[in-house]
């Protein structure tokens, strides 16, 4: 046998060993092994390259096409084996990283705001945006603010329906109490902004905790309401209207029918009851509606001259128009919430369940 | 109010149904509050008259009736009463009624003998409280006919709330006026036969000294009258608008207040002395009300007195010695005007509250003094008999009837409703008694006088409302943009983004919780009518209503809860006082449910601390906390005040132990709150341009003393570091094995940064090497590894 056809069958030999190698490697890292013992600098491509130096010159050429052709076979099945070696080593991979998709996710818990605090600056929010400024008063109140600026005068008999809470006065203490509702905030605005030595126009929302000695099952001592007020040059009956239409819509979400019936307030001439049609049964008629389809949501009116007197303001130049509106009937209307005592159990289920709704 | 259709119809002749009527009274402004019609029960209930009746062959007392009900044949009932005769007619309930007591009639036999119904009392078709014996219908009753029908027990009964303004629509007349003003019908006008009076019955002396509360005292006498039970229909009527009957002379006076609307009041004349007088109360008079009640008088209040003792408080109630009873004869009747606001204050002074008082206080029409007088008088007379005398009058009626004139722009009424008003709408309103002229746009309005609550051109506009219908003014958005630019803190809605859940407690403790947390020092707001001790007074802390809320959620299977809440606290007195603006936080119990990749833990003091830091820095604020052991309520080594700025912000700690017990809570209790009205604003955030050059991180662990605390170490660390430092945080905290007792170990991270240069090896050595120093010095801690 020649040195070339020796080292021919030696190259022959080398590539059918290191092809079925390649075949049998179980993971790309025996692969890198292969490819260093066979072409790297001291692989065995290269040992047997060693013996090329003894061959005649006008061999060389030809055993060196032998090797590379050799060596481009090698590296070909590498490539190719590595290839088909990582697309199975991926799917190994995903198998192994398979998770229960459905096992819940790492949160953090949530809080929840109270439901009357989502009434309330829904509410506010409403009013806000349609210009009304955001104004505040105390809670504990005088006689004066909660009463007699009203036109409630001590001996009127709408005094003694407001069920006040007094305080223990000493001595020549004028009595204080807690004020029966956020109309105070009303004369309060008015004189401070009369003080101040300006002039309607005034439009303001103010939304606060109010008292009264009541409590039953649809009674509750303390509760939430919402005063809103303006007083400018003509502002008309039909501006009430407008304004309720268009905070009541927005509030419940829909086009909500609404009724003005006469009604009486001393702080209020006209004075109006108002009524949304009934969410429940949308305006049809129902229990909750007593077969009316109407539902009483609010007290408004024209304020009376009396107020805007108390204050010094020119009822003959100034008018206004003022409603109030209890928060938690509003929210109990909108969320189907049957029972007023619920908002002050504080229970968390309830609380959760509510705040998630938003 | 109670409105009985039927007696509504006597004063207009109504052809609408109740429910077109009770529509039309809402939109004049009358609550309707039900419409009932509270006899259907009588159903059943039919006419019968008695053709037989012999004694029971068993018992003495009962008898065997044989009953013709126009039906074929004649009806056996066994029956109990005694008060008939043959050929009486009695109503009887039929086999399978259910009488308004609840009584369903069955086939029965009574002692052997068969039933088959049962003849009725008032007092069983709830006529009456009780009776004696079978309701004996008059002769003419038509046998057969549904007793419900002919006795006109099953009509409709309106309920209105009538608003205090409308003293005028608390009578028939008044309700009547305002529906005949609006359906176009006419109003009919109370009875003017003219009573017969007898000279030889001398009129009531009276002498009003109190007339400006008084300003019209009317009286006469009637002597001889036979006080008897009232006639049914009246009794019915009573009953269908809510009153009870009492006596014939009392009834006929409460049928015609519910009539007219005038209140008026019956003395027994022979329990008088001498002259009646109008007056203030004496000091230290005393008066025994009709309803038992002793009243001290008080020299403000207006009475009716006789020469010797206070006969009655002036529109309100009469003495118990002067009723008329079933055994007066001789009477005295009182029609009088007295002044609301006296009658409402004394009302009020007194806590005596009656029809009359009612109707006084609201205003009651003087046009009807007179005719309510001789209405009562001639009703007495004509039932229960007797002999007139004249009517003493004082005061002058004339004055008090006259109309009122107000002159008003109709271009103003139009303005403020912001609608054009028709003219067809004066002619409503004339019907209701007001004269209009029109002079282009001033009108000149005559108000009559039982619209006491018209007298501005407000009230004007409001009628011209009522009679146009609120729903025909339409709706129209005014212009509005008044707002002052404010930024709005939400406070609470940052902490429920912190994982807390708000409440809402009542304002009002009790006294007892409010001293776990604040002494005694006289600023408590007490009320003076509480609820209920536990609600009696205004709260100076938040902490007592959110341990309740806790104790209420850790009962109902919660195993742990975070609170917060937003309101206020109160205190001083009542010349001054503050009222605050409060953020508190309350956790007890477990941070978490237990879930696959995290195990439930205890709150503890920095959970709570945390949410606080959470919430502040949310706000642009940085707080100190600085460890304060004597915070009432709160637990010595885990409470501290929190400082922002150099103001005391707030307070936070862990609930004292004992406390925490008080409110049923078995695990540690942690509670934080923030005053928010000392707050300041914040640091607006600005922008600054990133760092060019990188930071460097480095770390030292230093043995401490237990008692440092890490405020202190940290400051001092900035002080060591200067400019470079752009921050510091105890990474490590141990003092497990191989830490010495009393000491533990602390690892402190480092940022380093310069905003001009990369910081070389070399900078972090020397910075850490001052570290090193101050931390020996001060500290005398010693660097660990
Ligand atoms: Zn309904």
């Amino acid at each position: 046998m020649s040195e070339i056809d020796s080292l021919k069958a030696q190259l022959q030999d080398l590539q059918t060993k290191a092809l079925a190698l390649f075949a049998d490697a179980s993971d790309s890292k025996v692969l890198q092994e292969l490819r260093v013992a066979y072409l790297g600098k001291k692989g065995e491509l290269t040992s047997v390259l060693k013996g090329v130096g003894k061959l005649p010159p006008e061999d060389r050429p030809v055993i060196g096409q032998f090797v590379n052709a050799t060596k481009t076979a090698l590296a070909e099945a590498l490539d190719k084996a590595e290839a088909l070696l990582s697309v199975k080593e991926k799917e190994l991979r995903i198998e192994a990283e398979r998770i229960d998709v459905t096992l819940s996710g790492r949160t953090a818990t949530q809080g929840v705001l109270h439901p009357v605090q989502q009434g309330f600056d829904e509410m506010t929010a409403i009013f806000s945006h349609m210009g009304f400024d955001i104004a505040e008063g105390p809670e504990v109140e005088d006689e004066f603010h909660n009463f007699d600026a009203l036109n409630i005068p001590a001996e009127h008999p709408a005094r003694a329906s407001h069920d006040t809470f007094f305080f223990h006065a000493e001595g020549d203490e004028e009595a204080k109490l807690l004020r029966t509702h956020t109309s105070p905030v009303q004369i309060r605005a008015m004189q401070a902004c009369v003080d101040a030595g300006g002039e309607p126009p005034l439009a303001v929302v103010a939304a606060g905790r109010v008292y009264r000695c009541d409590y039953d099952v649809t009674h509750s001592p303390m509760f939430h309401q919402v005063e809103v007020f303006k007083v400018d040059k003509d502002v008309s009956l039909a501006n009430l209207k407008g304004v309720l239409q268009h905070f009541l819509s927005a509030y419940f979400e829909k086009d909500v029918p609404i009724r003005l019936r006469p009604h009486y307030f001393p702080f209020t001439e006209p004075s109006a009851e108002v009524d949304i049609g009934c969410v429940f049964c949308n305006h049809k008629g129902c229990r909750i509606c007593k077969g009316s389809g109407w539902i009483e949501v609010l007290g408004s009116g024209m304020i009376h001259p009396n107020v805007l007197k108390a204050v010094g303001i020119d009822s003959t130049v100034y008018s206004g128009f003022a409603f109030g509106l209890g928060v938690e009937r509003l929210v109990m209307l909108k969320h189907g919430i049957p029972d007023l005592r619920l908002f002050f159990e504080n229970d968390v289920r309830f609380l959760r369940r509510m705040g998630s709704s938003t | 109010m109670k409105i009985p259709l039927s007696w509504l119809k006597e004063h207009t002749p109504l052809t609408k149904s109740v429910a077109e009527v009770a529509d039309d009274l809402v939109r004049l402004g009358h609550e309707v509050e039900g419409i009932e019609t509270p006899r259907a029960g009588v159903k059943g209930v039919r006419v019968g008259q008695i053709v037989e009746m012999v004694s029971h062959p068993d018992a003495d007392k009962l008898k065997l009736l044989k009953i013709d009900l126009g039906d074929v044949e004649h009806l056996g009932i066994v029956c109990g009463a005694s008060n008939m005769v043959e050929g009486d007619k009695v109503p009887v309930a039929t086999v399978g009624t259910c009488l308004p007591n609840g009584l369903k009639i069955k086939k029965g036999k009574i002692r052997g003998e068969v039933s088959f119904g049962m003849c009725c009392s008032e007092a069983e078709l709830g006529l009456a409280e009780d009776a004696d014996g079978l309701l004996i219908l008059p002769k003419d009753a038509p046998v057969g006919e549904e007793v419900g029908e002919y006795l006109e027990l099953e009509e409709a009964v309106l309920d209105l709330d009538i608003t205090p303004n409308r003293g005028d629509c608390m009578s028939m007349r008044g309700i009547a006026r305002d529906l005949a003003a609006d359906y176009a019908l006419p109003l009919i006008e109370p009875g003017d036969e003219v009573v017969t009076t007898d000279d030889s019955v001398a009129a009531p002396t009276v002498a009003v000294t109190a007339s400006e509360d008084c300003p019209l005292y009317t009286a006469c006498r009637i002597e001889h009258v036979k006080v008897t039970d009232s006639p049914d229909w009246l009794q019915a009527r009573l009953i269908a608008a809510g009153l009870r009957p009492i006596n014939g002379v009392v009834d006929v006076i409460n049928y015609t207040m519910l009539d007219l609307g005038q209140p008026m009041h019956a003395f027994d004349a022979d329990t008088l002395d001498g002259e009646i007088e109008v007056r203030l109360a004496k000091a230290g008079e005393q008066f025994i009300a009709l309803d038992g009640k002793e009243v001290a008088l008080h020299v403000s209040d207006l009475v009716i007195a006789d020469s010797k003792k206070v006969i009655a408080l002036a529109g309100i109630m009469g003495s118990q010695a002067t009723g008329v009873t079933e055994r007066t004869s001789n009477i005295i009747l009182e029609s009088a005007a007295f002044k609301p606001a006296k009658i409402s204050t004394t009302r009020r002074t007194q806590a005596l509250v009656s029809d009359s008082s009612m109707r006084f206080e609201r205003g009651v029409d003087p046009a009807m003094i007179a005719v309510a007088m001789d209405q009562v008088a001639q009703m007495v007379e004509g039932l229960f008999g007797g002999k007139v005398s004249v009517t003493t009058s004082v005061g002058d009626a004339d004055s008090l009837i006259k109309d009122k004139q107000i002159q008003v722009s109709m271009k103003r009424i139009e303005s403020r409703l912001g609608v054009a008003v028709p003219e067809s709408a004066d002619a409503v309103l004339e019907r209701m008694g007001f004269a209009i002229e029109r002079h282009d746009d001033r009108l000149n309005f005559s108000v009559p006088s039982h619209r006491h609550d018209v007298s501005i051109v407000e009230d004007i506009s409001e009628e011209y409302a009522r009679v146009i219908g609120f729903d025909n003014i339409p709706a129209v958005m005014p212009s509005l943009l008044t707002i002052t630019p404010r930024k709005l803190y939400k406070a609470v809605d940052a902490a429920v983004a912190g994982g807390f859940i708000q409440v809402i407690n009542y304002a009002f403790i009790s006294v007892d919780e409010q001293r776990l947390f604040v002494a005694d020092d006289g600023e408590d707001l007490v009320l003076f009518n509480p609820i209920s001790e536990a609600m009696s007074v205004m709260r100076r802390s938040m902490f007592p209503s959110l341990l309740n809320t806790a104790k209420y959620n850790m009962n109902r299977q919660q195993t742990g809860v975070s609170l917060v809440e937003q309101g206020r606290v109160y205190a001083g007195h009542m010349r001054e006082h503050t009222e605050t603006n409060m953020l508190a936080w309350l956790m007890t119990g477990d941070v978490q449910q237990d879930s696959w990749f995290e195990k439930t833990r205890k709150a503890d003091f920095f959970d709570i601390k945390g949410a606080v830091e959470l919430w502040l820095s949310g706000r642009g604020l940085t707080a100190r906390f600085m460890a304060d052991d004597n915070v009432q309520g709160l637990q010595a080594g885990q409470t501290a005040n929190i400082f922002v700025g150099k103001s005391v912000a707030g307070v936070i700690g862990k609930v004292d132990g004992d406390v925490a017990k008080q409110f049923d809570l078995s695990d540690d209790v942690f509670v934080a709150s923030i005053n928010l009205d000392v707050l300041h604003a914040g640091k607006k955030a600005k922008f600054q341009p990133l760092p060019e050059f990188p930071s460097i991180e480095r770390d030292l662990v230093f043995l401490f003393d237990k008692s440092t605390t890490s405020d202190a170490i940290l400051q001092s660390v900035r002080k060591a570091c200067g400019q470079q430092l752009v921050d510091a945080q105890i990474f490590d905290w141990y003092d497990g094995k191989g830490v010495p007792e009393g000491k533990v170990s602390l690892g402190i991270r480092f940022v380093l940064q310069d905003v001009k240069r990369t910081l070389t090896q070399e900078d972090s050595d020397k910075a850490m090497q001052a570290v090193i120093d101050v931390m020996s010095q001060k500290f005398q801690a010693e660097l660990r590894g």
